[in-house]
């Protein structure tokens, strides 16, 4: 029976106090009971849902006994083979180089504030995150003034460099719409990377050393195999956001070649009045799609952890 | 008298029958087995339709309609006492003159609360479920006949309506989708056309031309396009630029070639889609020309940026812009009293006081949006200074209606919408 050290105690783990413990959970339970599994219920209802003859607008069908799947099986071929698959492949390159240049510029930033900042390092973090206590939407309409025909940056390049035919930043340039992605979200990838670099133990880069490891390879076999899940863990946070954003490319491009799936979803369920199940149904298979990285995360961590408990 | 649409519906009966134990094993074997072969199979599958529809009751110019009155659904007596407040005004975002809900409140001695919604489908959705109370909405006119056979709004006593009678464009005091304007009253008009600079464009380039529309596809601006991003606006202008006199009756073949030409446009001038290009875009010089509703151009004057000259702005509506040979759009919003307003009378009082002139005019200062009102006509506007000559053709006189080449706009069925939102997500998905 284990032993409550503070108090010199024993608690019984599989007695009667064990409810107390699972109580912790009912927080937790009812949380996702009532924000995640009731509205992704009502959000399957609607995709798998009627038309109201009169509104024209989709009703959801709370009764699985009725479900009609024609909608949600038409938007997955459209997703694979249609229009909307273009959108999808475009949302999914979006997110991946987005994130790849998050883990490229976020890494060596917490790894400096972790690791080689010294006493500074709260005032690191603190400037990093500076910027972020202004609104993600004020901040990107601030990006919407500063590239602007006429905006800051078209005059520094025409007055520093002489360019005399500045590009139109916010005409639909890819590039524009990634940066708005990585400069949106990073701070949620440095920050959990932050945390795992700082607690990896210095003895263990130490005894690193002292076998012989080179600094640069106790890096690659010691600090980047010990924070990889803090990589994973930030890669997840920022890739979930991401891949339902659709107020990056709509502040920052108006061009139908920048259009991600979440402005998609927001099309068929804020312009089209009979379309909502269409849009219902994007949104799972976006879900499903999102889940199934996240179990990849779950997988890659159950298996860190068993292998670091051996 | 007849009976409410709603009354031949309920949920229950509209479902397909009752499910036996061997359709409930079908429908598994649909969803668990045949999913890896979906997008083969389901290619074939017809668009999602509405089943059965509702009669409504959709004027045109050409053939105006009186919507039904149910027996479940009067209008309230005549010289009743108002209630009291707080009335609650469900309206569009930025849609009111902040000054105006102060002097409402004066004058009807009562609380005024507004909520505000982004689109019709959300204020739709909202009202229909039941889960939201307000007195007072404002409606398109195109959503009347749908409100009237959901029995969202309830018929109007003109008693209580003296202004209505009094100030308002008789054409819209008796309009061709609410003959009598027995449920609801018009608020603002407006309508579809061409904003742009004229230190950006060529005015030859727009003006005086037999299809003014093409402006749109014209390389030369390439990268200074945009369209409103409301694919009902935007589908229509392409069907009208297109020679489509009615774009509500396209064929299949007509809208597809309707999406050929935005994609066309995305190669050709990397067309942009936008809901604040008009009044934002145009002023901060992100757009030479972009698609616009005539009330927001009027707006554009706040957006104006100091180092340029407010006076570049021109709009033209096709419909009546010199030898132009295509149709232009015009619509008008109104409002209504819900049906479930627990203060009718007051949200009467608050729409004859929205229909008096000198509101109607605090309210157009703000909104840019013109009402139907008689005395307020274009040279009033512009000769007292609430609107810029140059800025006239974006003002709407009431034989707007009746021109041969305005196309008044409509609601549009769930099948005809699922094929217009195809062409939209052909050119929004980058062609």
């Amino acid at each position: 029976m284990p032993t409550n050290l503070a108090s010199g105690a024993e608690y019984d783990t599989v007695g009667q106090k064990r409810w107390v413990w699972r109580g912790f959970a009912l927080p937790g339970v009812v949380w996702l009971a009532l924000l995640f599994l009731v509205p992704f219920y009502a959000i399957f209802a609607v995709a798998m849902g009627q038309l109201d003859p009169i509104l024209q607008r989709a009703t959801p069908e709370w009764n699985p006994f009725y479900w009609d799947p024609t909608v949600f099986a038409e938007a997955f071929a459209d997703l694979f083979g249609g229009q909307l698959g273009v959108i999808a492949l475009r949302t999914i390159g979006y997110v991946f180089l987005a994130s790849a240049v998050c883990v490229l510029i976020g890494y060596p930033v917490a790894y400096f504030v972790s690791r080689k900042a010294g006493r500074w390092r709260w005032l690191w973090l603190m400037l990093i995150l500076a910027p972020f206590w202004i609104n993600y939407l004020m901040r990107m309409m601030s990006w919407v003034n500063l590239l602007s025909p006429d905006g800051q940056v078209n005059s520094l390049l025409l007055n520093l460099f002489d360019v005399t035919d500045p590009p139109s930043w916010l005409a639909g340039q890819h590039l524009v719409v990634i940066f708005g992605l990585i400069y949106g979200y990073i701070p949620f990838f440095i920050l959990p990377l932050f945390a795992a670099l700082d607690r990896i133990d210095n003895a263990t880069l130490e005894a690193s050393r002292d076998l012989g490891a080179s600094n640069a390879q106790t890096f690659w076999r010691v600090t980047l195999p010990l924070s990889r899940n803090g990589v994973m863990g930030g890669l997840v946070i920022i890739m979930l956001p991401m891949f339902g954003d659709y107020y990056t490319p709509n502040l920052l491009s108006g061009s139908p070649r920048t259009r991600m799936l979440g402005n998609t979803i927001d099309q068929f369920f804020n312009q089209t009045t009979s379309q909502g199940a269409v849009g219902a149904a994007l949104t799972i298979i976006l879900m499903l799609f999102v889940s199934g990285l996240m179990v990849y995360y779950l997988r890659s961590i159950n298996r860190a952890t068993a292998e670091a408990r051996r | 008298m007849a009976f409410h649409p709603r009354e031949n519906w309920n949920p229950a009966t509209h479902r397909r029958q009752v499910f036996t134990r061997r359709d409930f094993l079908q429908r598994a074997a649909i969803l668990g087995i045949a999913i890896p072969a979906l997008p083969g199979f389901l290619a074939a599958c017809a668009r999602r339709d509405a089943g059965e529809t509702a009669d409504l009751a959709i004027g045109t110019p050409q053939s105006p309609v009186q919507q039904p009155l149910f027996e479940d659904n009067p209008a309230i007596e005549s010289g009743l006492s108002p209630e009291t407040g707080p009335l609650l005004l469900y309206n569009w975002e930025d849609y009111m003159n902040a000054a105006i809900i102060p002097l409402a409140e004066a004058a009807l001695g009562v609380e005024i609360r507004e909520t505000t919604f982004l689109n019709e489908e959300q204020a739709l959705a909202r009202l229909s479920s039941g889960e939201v109370q307000f007195d007072v909405w404002f409606p398109t006119s195109q959503r009347i006949p749908v409100a009237v056979a959901a029995g969202l709004i309830q018929p109007i006593n003109h008693d209580y309506l003296p202004n209505l009678g009094a100030n308002v464009w008789p054409q819209l005091v008796d309009p061709y989708y609410d003959l009598g304007s027995r449920y609801s009253v018009p608020y603002v008009t407006y309508t579809s056309g061409v904003g742009y600079r004229i230190d950006l464009v060529d005015a030859a380039d727009v003006e005086g031309k037999s299809n003014p529309w093409d402006i749109f596809w014209n390389p030369k601006y390439k990268g200074n396009i945009g369209v409103l991003d409301s694919f009902t606006d935007t589908i229509a202008l392409v069907l009208l630029r297109n020679g489509v006199t009615d774009p509500f009756l396209a064929t299949e073949a007509e809208l597809i070639a309707a999406g050929d030409s935005l994609v066309e446009a995305l190669d050709l001038v990397e067309l942009q889609y936008s809901i604040d290009g008009s009044y934002s875009g145009i002023p901060e010089g992100r757009f030479g020309i972009h698609h616009a509703w005539s009330g927001d151009l009027v707006n554009s004057a706040y957006y104006w940026p100091d180092n340029v000259d407010l006076g570049t702005a021109r709009y033209l509506w096709p419909a009546k812009s010199a030898g132009s040979t295509v149709r232009g759009p015009i619509s008008s919003d109104t409002m209504a009293v819900l049906k479930g307003s627990e203060r009718p009378v007051l949200a009467h009082m608050f729409l004859d006081f929205m229909l008096d002139e000198a509101n109607a005019l605090t309210n157009f200062e703000y909104v840019g949006y013109q009402p139907p009102q008689i005395n307020l006509t274009p040279e009033y506007l512009i000769g007292e200074g609430w609107a810029a000559d140059y800025l006239e053709p974006a003002l709407v006189v009431p034989e707007d209606f009746e021109l041969d080449t305005a196309w008044v706009q409509g609601p549009l069925d769930a099948p005809t919408e699922g094929l217009w939102s195809d062409q939209w997500t052909r050119f929004t998905s980058g062609g």
